[in-house]
């Protein structure tokens, strides 16, 4: 169809002529206040808690969440010196983890330097060819396994891996479901034993030591 | 340094300009109105034997008047249905509907800083937007408003219409020119070849019309458009208007043509360097032109002040009352009929409304009351006097009009300035000219004399 010279500028004016008479989408924002969505949570604040201490633990998760990586943290050390940054937004992740353990007072393990130790792998490869390689005799592969080496060893639990073809996710599945499988070598008895005994020695000198001052308090009282 | 001179020194030289003319011009009024209340009979003679002078002193005064307020109300206009256009609401702080908002922006530009740049040519860059406003104001001086209510009737009045429209151009140049300011003469050098560019198809596009109604005057024009309303001259000349139409918004400097002043692009043409109330001459000129052709337009081919059909004789009510002739009753009639309206019109909502204090009640008696009056006293007005209902058919067509170039402004994009110009030469001027040759053509083959 040829289209008439000056067709589109009268549509464009009809257009407009529409949207004369169609409801405004203007908001008179002081006296009209829309209703804010449920999971609005409006400016970000750092909330104190009644003791006047912080509730923010730096766990990072808003700013892993945040989608734009607005959310940064920073700080001043302890000389109150510097306005410090906790790091790129790549590794909140990881520092989440780090938080957590921290606040549950366990060590926080540095990731970059835990290699597993390395195994004698001659013992180990003579208990797979004694099951045939076969993942389904997992278990008793694990318990032949743990009697050779006292433990677990997670080099052990890579090469059963790879020779049965079962996958490290599931062997370390089946080997924490077993209480008596362990990953760690058991607390050699000597030590134990000169432990307790340091503790012993300890005690006494304080307690003989907490006696001598609350005697001399005494004489002080008399 | 006393309080009243520091404030004098503080006032910018248009304040003290303002200051010494208006008490002189409060003054000079009295002293007149007191020589003719005292010289009398022959000031009034020699005023009626020179009614043109009469005439034209009213008429200026009237003009100069009439068009702060008719800018103010387009601007408003402007801004209002833009926004609704956009699907906003646009003004609605100032005043009922935001109103005064154009009013508030008049204010604001007074106050600005009265300011001109360095190696400006300080007369001419003051003159220029004088000159522009004239060439606006001047025009309103002949288009007739309604039977009888017109500045002067000239039998020229076309030809001075575009004569002083003609003006702005020079007003245009002026301003680019002295502002020392290579785009500020750049942006008044492309609106003058705008505006002359387009006053070559404005012009052509009359002349057809011209043929057919052999008079330049715009009052006779009207005339000769009365009766229905297919004797608006739009049905005779439809591309004549429609050229007319084009043309006149490109004169105008209105969207799509507003390159002159372009207000959304960073470098304003040859307004660059104005600020202040000398920018806001030019901004009211601007609207005041909308006005002038929006008002030509109509005068031309839609029938000026005339209804679009004919108005019945029989429908006119002459009121054949002699106020005296009531005696002692007009006295009471005048005392007593608007309380006892008030009243009987506050009464209602008294009575149906138990929460309404009384007083409110009666401010809305007195509303009703006001409203009953002026839509009874207009109508009879519309209906019995022709030049109320002249001057009321002739502005609402008018701000049909001015509503139309708004529209424009809220649909259409600018044009390129190559555009501009090559619209002008390769269509409009052809189009017109065609225009004119079958006008001529017509009028010889129909009626040859």
């Amino acid at each position: 169809m040829m289209r008439l010279p000056g067709l589109g500028i009268v549509q464009g004016m009809a257009l407009t002529l529409k949207r004369f008479f169609e409801p405004k989408a203007t908001i008179k924002y002081p006296e009209v206040r829309l209703d804010v969505p449920p999971k609005f949570r409006g400016r970000l604040q750092l909330l104190y808690d009644e003791y006047g201490t912080l509730k923010c633990e730096t766990c990072f998760q808003c700013a892993q969440a945040c989608p734009i990586e607005c959310i940064d943290m920073g700080g001043v050390d302890t000389k109150g010196r510097y306005h410090i940054h906790w790091g790129a937004p790549e590794t909140y992740g990881e520092r989440r983890d780090e938080s957590a353990l921290r606040r549950s007072g366990r060590p926080v393990p540095n990731e970059a330097y835990a290699h597993f130790d390395p195994i004698h792998p001659e013992a180990l490869e003579a208990i797979l060819e004694r099951f045939d390689f076969d993942p389904k005799r997992m278990l008793e592969i694990l318990d032949a396994t743990q009697a050779e080496y006292g433990h677990l060893p997670v080099a052990a639990l890579k090469l059963i891996s790879q020779r049965t073809g079962a996958w490290y996710a599931m062997i370390y599945g089946t080997a924490t479901y077993y209480r008596h499988l362990r990953f760690e070598p058991p607390a050699a008895e000597p030590l134990a034993a000169s432990t307790a005994a340091a503790r012993a020695g300890r005690e006494t000198a304080f307690v003989s030591g907490l006696d001598a001052s609350l005697a001399g308090l005494r004489r002080a009282d008399a | 340094m006393t309080a009243v001179a520091r404030s004098w020194s503080r006032l910018t030289l248009a304040g003290k300009i303002l200051f010494t003319v208006v008490p002189i011009l409060l003054v000079l009024t009295a002293g007149l109105l007191l020589v003719i209340v005292l010289a009398g009979k022959p000031i009034v003679d020699f005023l009626a034997a020179n009614m043109w002078l009469v005439r034209f002193v009213v008429a200026a005064t009237a003009v100069l008047l009439m068009s702060v307020p008719s800018a103010f109300l387009i601007i408003y206009m402007e801004m209002k249905v833009i926004a609704l256009m956009n699907l906003r609401i646009g003004p609605d702080r100032v005043g009922p509907f935001g109103s005064l908002l154009s009013v508030v922006h008049g204010l604001k530009v007074l106050m600005k800083e009265d300011f001109s740049p360095t190696g400006a040519d300080r007369l001419v860059f003051t003159l220029a937007p004088v000159v522009v406003y004239m060439s606006a104001v001047m025009s309103l001086l002949v288009l007739p408003f309604a039977p009888r209510i017109f500045g002067a009737d000239f039998n020229i009045g076309l030809l001075y219409l575009f004569a002083i429209g003609g003006l702005t151009v020079v007003g245009l140049l002026m301003g680019g020119w002295s502002s020392f300011n290579k785009y500020s003469l750049l942006g008044g050098l492309r609106s003058a070849a705008q505006v002359i560019s387009y006053e070559i198809p404005l012009t052509l596009s009359v002349v057809g019309l011209l043929i057919l109604a052999g008079t330049m005057s715009l009052n006779q024009l009207s005339i000769n458009q009365s009766g229905w309303f297919t004797n608006w001259y739009v049905f005779q000349q439809p591309l004549g208007a429609l050229i007319f139409f084009i043309a006149a918004t490109a004169e105008a400097n209105r969207t799509p043509f507003d390159l002159t002043e372009a207000d959304s692009e960073i470098v304003a043409g040859f307004a660059t360097e104005y600020s202040g109330m000398r920018f806001g001459f030019f901004f009211f000129a601007e609207y005041v032109n909308v006005f002038v052709v929006s008002g030509l337009i109509v005068t031309l081919f839609f029938g000026g002040w005339n209804a679009p059909f004919a108005w019945p004789e029989a429908w006119a009510i002459h009121l054949n009352l002699d106020p005296g002739s009531l005696g002692m009753g007009l006295l009471f009639g005048l005392l007593l009929i608007p309380p006892i309206l008030i009243l009987a019109l506050a009464a209602p909502f008294y009575v149906g409304r138990s929460s309404l204090p009384w007083w409110q009640a009666l401010i809305i008696g007195f509303v009703l009351f006001n409203l009953l009056v002026i839509v009874l006293i207009g109508g009879w007005a519309f209906i019995s006097l022709d030049w109320v209902a002249g001057l009321l058919w002739f502005l609402l067509k008018s701000y049909v009009f001015v509503f139309i170039f708004v529209w424009m402004r809220g649909t259409l994009p600018r044009v390129r300035i190559d555009q501009l110009m090559g619209f002008a030469w390769k269509w409009l001027l052809p189009a017109s000219l065609l225009n004119l040759f079958v006008t001529a053509l017509a009028v010889i083959v129909i009626s040859p004399r």
